[in-house]
């Protein structure tokens, strides 16, 4: 084939560059690379060796087994859009870029599977398959650009896991290049329960550390006959969280049942995407229910009947479809939406005990006096998934450090309370050393030793997830030296 | 063997702790801890004077009597109740040897449930469930264990004890070390403590037989996927063959076996669906609530139950079959059905198979002599095989004679399974050969 050779004086970048096939599948030069400093996590940069894109899976194995066999840090990318720092080149790593391979290769509706490669991005799947009244149900936020492959990578959750799961619960079949170069296939045809420990299960999210998964199996669902949509708004926050739990006693299983708290209900009304949410309320719940045509209005009765028990200010049910659309790009846009009341903002993932609500709330109202930053409260309700954004001005000095500790120490709280430092986000760079709020060093350390087996080298994706034993101090003031410089 | 010598020791060890000689298996005694301290302290001791350790919840995935030996046979059968649960939050912690019928019993006084339908749930306990991720025909509803488990306690070989996970549902940080124990034949380590998320008991729970003529099977296809292409929500699309239905329902015919659960209106809709589309040929009947739950009891039970501890009642032969899980892609469900039933014709093995059209998941009891038995499980294995699926054997007669490829092949990535395996149980002391590939 011809192609453009690349001429570095590195001759890593040349030999990596002709298995990519030349020069438009590699980028090497600075001013190329800076784009690829850092994802959906700004706070921690670094620049990594090159950036390669390789076609298929033979170039992914052939890519790795290169830096395997010379000893060069390597990692996955896909959209860039992780939320924890996990596509970060820390070591100056090789990225491998998987956006040229987002084939859709197969859609088998009889047997409810799809068959895609890890560039394809997640909301063109749903896309793909709508006209025939079917989805993947996986929704996180940024379904319309991140790539199923991070999303295996992070196990991403989104909205709608409230019912039907995320990503993990939906991944049938997967093959991967292991970090040696040798690939893998798992879950073959998409059939569970395949004999043998449960790989597919312990890749999926494993955040691109054991190995780099280059096709991927998903079970794609029928949409629900009927779908209802309740926006109710509280006076107080305990109102909000006891009708959270009392539509969940009630046996009612919500697919999606969303909070916000008054300071995010300022950030979306200031945004692109206002819907009128009165400004002096304190919470406000999003709640979905869907299935069944026949099933769904006795449940609608029953979320108006709960929330009016406990001193709802208004209930309303979405007149349609449009309306419907909008209350939920009100909510899903809401991270972005505190670009518009603060300079900077940082978001968090906590998972709570949903029967902890009130008490975790108020104790990030405690954080945040103490700070004095602003902590914007995001919810997904029905699964106690947490989101503190902690507003900030990065150019005030000391104020990004004093956010990121303030992050922390949400965090801090959702463990105390039994919880844990994160719920779809992944720990990535961001949350290594929180891991300790959660994990023994011994239960690490458990983790760790699985690593090994997969990644022996460490060359891939190395110094994410886990906290160094011995240096976590060490590494903790590099992160806040980085932050605050 | 466990020598008298090393008996009185482990006494000595751990004198508070109930030891006996293991009835079942002569030479090797069976301990009974009461605490995960006791179960570290076991397999600390056992890990360190070399010595395997078999492990048992309820016995009912025994894969044939006399067949597991080990020095000593770890029971769970004392270790046991509810740890914790919040009603509010809808999760439950249990002890693993808890009885899972116990279990449910408990949370239907709060309507609540865990989603899973395994087989004797009477019998065998929450850990052996999620140690060898049993499932039933409502997994196309409700998912299986590794949907349900949160979070898990597991005793390591070395006395250490693994959290993974947690007690909230939704849950990113660190490996999903759970997946690694759930199915793992309990050859990881001694899973202590299990928290699974909760579902509420449903509203109205209905059953929808429909069975076909055998030269219908055609129109039986195109039913199904009319139905899965449907809005329809069915908890449960499982498949019994002529020679199961005949047993379970009295036709001697396909019989499809469709589950709804949800409220009363929603259920009463989806039945409307069912005859409304049915094909001309099939017959119909419905079971609500209690009768459902009554026919799907039968279902469970239907298995070999490998050797419990509990007493099994009269009448339920537990050792004089094998059962198989064979896995395909889902609609390969009817050949796999199909094909047992030519067994069942041409040889002197009757094979019951189900499977859930919307899973791909198979179980098939095949009763017989066990030479017949033995052929028929190579023969029901190349043809899964030839399907692109598996077939894995669950149980076996205690009289089958030679040896039976428990697993099937290795898979290629074998490796992996093998380096999990050594860089937890390097010293090859848990469940020894229960596993694939003879781990």
């Amino acid at each position: 084939m011809a192609f453009k050779k690349v001429k570095s004086s590195d001759r890593h970048i040349n030999q990596l560059a002709r298995i990519v096939g030349g020069s438009s599948s590699i980028l090497y030069r600075k001013e190329d690379l800076l784009a690829y400093d850092c994802d959906g996590f700004t706070i921690h940069k670094a620049l990594p060796k090159a950036v390669v894109f390789p076609k298929n899976t033979i170039e992914v194995s052939e890519v790795v087994r290169y830096c395997h066999e010379h000893n060069l840090p390597f990692l996955a990318r896909g959209a860039g859009t992780g939320l924890s720092g996990g596509a970060i080149p820390l070591n100056e790593e090789v990225i491998i870029s998987m956006v040229r391979m987002k084939r859709l290769l197969s859609v088998d509706l009889e047997n409810r599977r799809a068959v895609v490669e890890p560039g394809f991005v997640n909301l063109k799947l749903t896309n793909s398959i709508s006209d025939r009244g079917y989805y993947y149900a996986p929704d996180p936020s940024s379904q319309y650009c991140c790539t199923i492959g991070g999303n295996v990578a992070e196990n991403a959750g989104g909205a709608h896991c409230l019912k039907y799961g995320v990503t993990t619960n939906h991944i049938l079949g997967l093959e991967v290049v292991m970090p040696n170069g040798e690939v893998i296939e798992i879950g073959k045809n998409g059939i569970p329960d395949e004999p043998g420990y449960d790989l597919l299960g312990l890749i999926t999210g494993s955040e691109g550390t054991l190995g780099i998964v280059t096709k991927i199996t998903v079970r794609i669902l029928k949409n629900p006959e009927a779908k209802q949509t309740v926006l109710a708004y509280f006076n107080h926050v305990s109102d909000g969280s006891q009708a959270v739990s009392d539509i969940v006693s009630a046996g009612i299983v919500p697919a999606a049942l969303e909070m916000m708290d008054k300071v995010a209900i300022e950030g979306v009304e200031a945004a692109a995407y206002p819907v009128g949410h009165p400004k002096d309320i304190e919470a406000v719940l999003l709640i979905e229910v869907d299935g069944i045509s026949a099933g769904i209005d006795e449940q609608i009765r029953q979320i108006l009947d709960v929330c009016r028990n406990r001193n709802v200010k208004e209930v309303k049910v979405a007149r349609d479809e449009a309306e419907r659309g909008r209350w939920w790009a009100n909510r899903k846009t809401g991270f972005g939406a505190m670009g518009a009341i603060s300079p900077d903002y940082l978001v968090q993932d906590g998972v709570i005990p949903r029967s902890k609500l009130p008490e975790v709330l108020s104790r990030i109202n405690q954080i945040s006096n103490e700070s004095g930053l602003r902590i914007a409260n995001i919810f997904h309700a029905g699964d106690g998934n947490l989101h503190p954004l902690v507003l900030f001005d990065a150019r005030k000095p000391g104020e990004t450090q004093k956010a990121l500790e303030a992050g922390s120490a949400c965090l801090k709280v959702c463990a105390d309370v039994g919880g844990t430092i994160t719920g779809e986000h992944g720990v990535g760079i961001e949350k290594k050393e929180e891991m300790r709020f959660v994990f023994s060093d011994e239960e690490i350390k458990a983790q760790t030793d699985i690593r090994e087996v997969f990644n022996p080298k460490n060359l891939l994706n190395a110094g994410k997830l886990f906290p160094a034993p011995g240096r976590c101090a060490e590494v903790k003031k590099e992160i806040k030296a980085a932050a605050s410089s | 063997m466990l020598t008298l010598e090393g008996f009185a020791e482990l006494q000595a060890v751990m004198p508070e702790v109930e030891i006996r000689e293991d009835s079942s298996l002569e030479g090797t005694v069976a301990i009974f801890p009461k605490t995960e301290e006791d179960i570290a302290s076991i397999l600390k001791y056992c890990n360190e004077k070399m010595k395997t350790v078999s492990i048992s919840g309820g016995g009912t995935k025994r894969l044939k009597a006399g067949e597991e030996k080990a020095d000593i046979k770890l029971s769970l059968a004392k270790y046991t109740g509810i740890v914790e649960h919040i009603p509010g939050d809808m999760t439950v912690t249990v002890k693993a040897g808890t009885r899972y019928q116990e279990l449910q019993d408990y949370l239907a006084g709060y309507n609540q449930k865990v989603a899973l339908d395994p087989s004797w749930p009477e019998f065998a306990s929450v850990g052996g469930v999620v140690a060898a991720n049993d499932s039933g025909p409502k997994r196309l509803g409700f998912g299986t264990a590794r949907d349900a488990v949160i979070g898990l306690r597991t005793v390591y070989p070395d006395g250490r004890v693994i959290r993974s996970g947690g007690k909230v549902v939704k849950n990113v940080a660190g490996y999903d070390m759970n997946k690694l124990f759930i199915g793992s034949m309990g050859t990881l380590g001694v899973i202590s403590e299990i928290t699974l998320k909760l579902r509420p008991l449903p509203k109205a729970e209905s059953l929808v037989l429909l069975s076909f003529p055998r030269e219908r099977l055609g129109d039986l296809r195109s039913f199904v996927c009319q139905l899965l292409d449907s809005m329809m929500e069915p908890a449960a699309l499982e498949l019994l063959n002529p020679a199961l239905s005949q047993k379970l329902t009295g036709a001697d015919s396909y019989t499809l076996a469709i589950s709804f659960e949800d409220v009363e209106s929603s259920v009463a809709y989806q039945e409307e669906f069912v005859k409304r589309n049915k094909p001309e040929n099939s017959r119909l009947t419905i079971q609500k609530n209690k009768e459902a739950q009554l026919f799907w009891k039968k279902v469970y039970s239907i298995a070999p139950m490998g050797t419990p501890v509990v007493e099994p009642p009269l009448g339920t032969s537990s050792l004089a079959a094998a059962a198989l899980k064979i896995g395909v892609v889902n609609l390969n469900v009817i050949e796999v059905a199909k094909e047992c039933q030519l067994i069942t014709e041409a040889n002197s093995v009757i094979a019951e198979a189900h499977g859930g059209m919307g899973t791909g998941v198979c179980q098939v009891v095949l009763r017989g002599a066990s030479e017949d038995i033995s052929k028929s499980i190579s023969y029901l294995r190349d043809f899964a095989l030839k399907l692109g699926g598996y077939a894995t054997v669950k149980q076996l007669p205690h009289d089958l004679q030679g040896e039976i490829d428990v697993w099937g092949e290795k898979p290629s990535y074998f490796f992996l399974l093998e380096g999990i395996k050594k860089k937890i149980d390097p010293n090859k002391i848990l469940n020894p050969n229960r596993f694939v590939g003879g781990i």
